[in-house]
């Protein structure tokens, strides 16, 4: 009895061990990376991509299995949800652009969201993939940790999401100058309720370049769509799965 | 003591978010726990119940390493490394379509509203770019 006793609190131990250390090596390649992304500036260099290069190749070369990676990885998973309150924060400071472009804001983002998840949806089901993948299409356009959330409370999976809203982002961030010019998008206004709407963080920060409206209309955008896209998740897919 | 600050607007934030999911599950709401926690500080913050340097270094310091908090999520990627060849590419198309027809649709769309606005209110449309904001 006392043996299995001691034997469990050493498996206790080695377990807190572990996870301390998938922690601080998961924390230190982040700030690494986020130190090189700092220096070039390059979209394709941000951290989130970068870091998890990293460790996706660290796994695959050690053949550590995710769920062993988990073990750490799952206390860092849980600040997700007070981040995701975090959001409330730049909303709030931003408020007066929120309110002076309400029909702008409100307006875009929903028809941005229905054109963006209606149309995932149907080119992803109608090319027959799974109604895994094409639930984590759906919420693309969200800033990963909404998105996430979305996406596996849909019965979505959250690692397929979280790429597929790195995708989506990096084509606002990418090819957003390109898709300006070829749709005619001018306005200050719609360049930043744009990119926003479609690619989040990534696009934000490519609305750097056209001016400081820009940035402001795609961050408080980027919030809205987060919390429309939410509220009308789950009813577009049941429009197409009912 | 900076960091001590930083750690209790940290709880207090989980504290939103444990309301939130408590919320969420009481009335059976379709939207996640977090951004009912989300809606509800946006809204205390703008009703002065909870004063902003309650939650700010907490919201900044979050946000500052936000990326961090979903890589291991993101990890996950490596029991779904199919997506990145063969029919998987495919998806990546349609990611790529999809995201320029959103963007597409949300700018027209809310241009649109904002010069209807705009009239309304001092009867001129929308604001063309200036050059020098295209090139930096």
């Amino acid at each position: 009895m006392e043996w299995q006793e001691i034997k469990r609190k050493g498996e206790g131990n080695i377990m807190f061990f572990v996870a301390t250390g998938i922690v601080l090596l998961n924390v230190a390649i982040y700030l690494m990376m986020s130190a090189v992304y700092k220096r070039f500036r390059i979209p394709v260099l941000i951290p989130a991509l970068t870091a998890t290069v990293i460790i996706v190749g660290i796994l695959v070369y050690f053949h550590i299995p995710y769920d062993t990676y988990m073990i750490g990885g799952q206390w860092i998973n849980k600040l997700l949800g007070p981040a995701v309150v975090s959001l409330a924060y730049p909303l709030y400071k931003q408020r007066n652009v929120l309110v002076q472009n309400l029909p702008a804001i409100l307006g875009g983002t929903v028809v941005g969201l229905l054109i963006g998840m209606s149309s995932g949806l149907l080119l992803a089901a109608g090319l027959g993939f799974s109604k895994l993948y094409v639930l984590s299409i759906l919420p693309k356009s969200i800033t990963t940790p909404v998105a996430i959330q979305i996406s596996s409370s849909l019965g979505g999976d959250s690692s397929l999401t979280s790429v597929f809203v790195m995708i989506a982002g990096f084509t606002g961030a990418i090819g957003g100058p390109w898709i300006m010019k070829l749709f005619r998008i001018r306005s200050e206004v719609g360049i930043g309720i744009g990119l926003g709407t479609a690619s989040h963080a990534l696009g934000t920060a490519k609305a750097l370049e056209y001016g400081e409206k820009s940035v402001s209309m795609s961050s408080v955008a980027m919030t809205v769509c987060a919390i429309v896209g939410s509220c009308i998740g789950p009813l577009v897919v049941w429009m197409i799965y009912p | 003591m900076k960091i001590i600050r930083i750690i209790v607007q940290v709880i207090l934030l989980y504290l939103f978010y444990f309301v939130g999911d408590y919320l969420q599950k009481l009335l059976h709401l379709p939207v996640s726990g977090s951004i009912v926690g989300l809606l509800l500080l946006f809204a205390l913050l703008l009703l002065r119940v909870i004063p902003l340097k309650w939650i700010e270094d907490g919201a900044t310091t979050i946000l500052a390493y936000l990326p961090l908090f979903f890589i291991p999520a993101t990890a996950g990627i490596v029991n779904h490394m199919d997506i990145f060849s063969g029919r998987g590419l495919l998806l990546i198309l349609i990611l790529i379509v999809s995201s320029v027809l959103t963007m597409v649709a949300a700018a027209h769309s809310s241009h649109w509203l904002s010069s209807l606005n705009n009239k309304r209110r001092v009867g001129w449309s929308g604001k063309r770019l200036s050059e020098k904001g295209k090139e930096i």
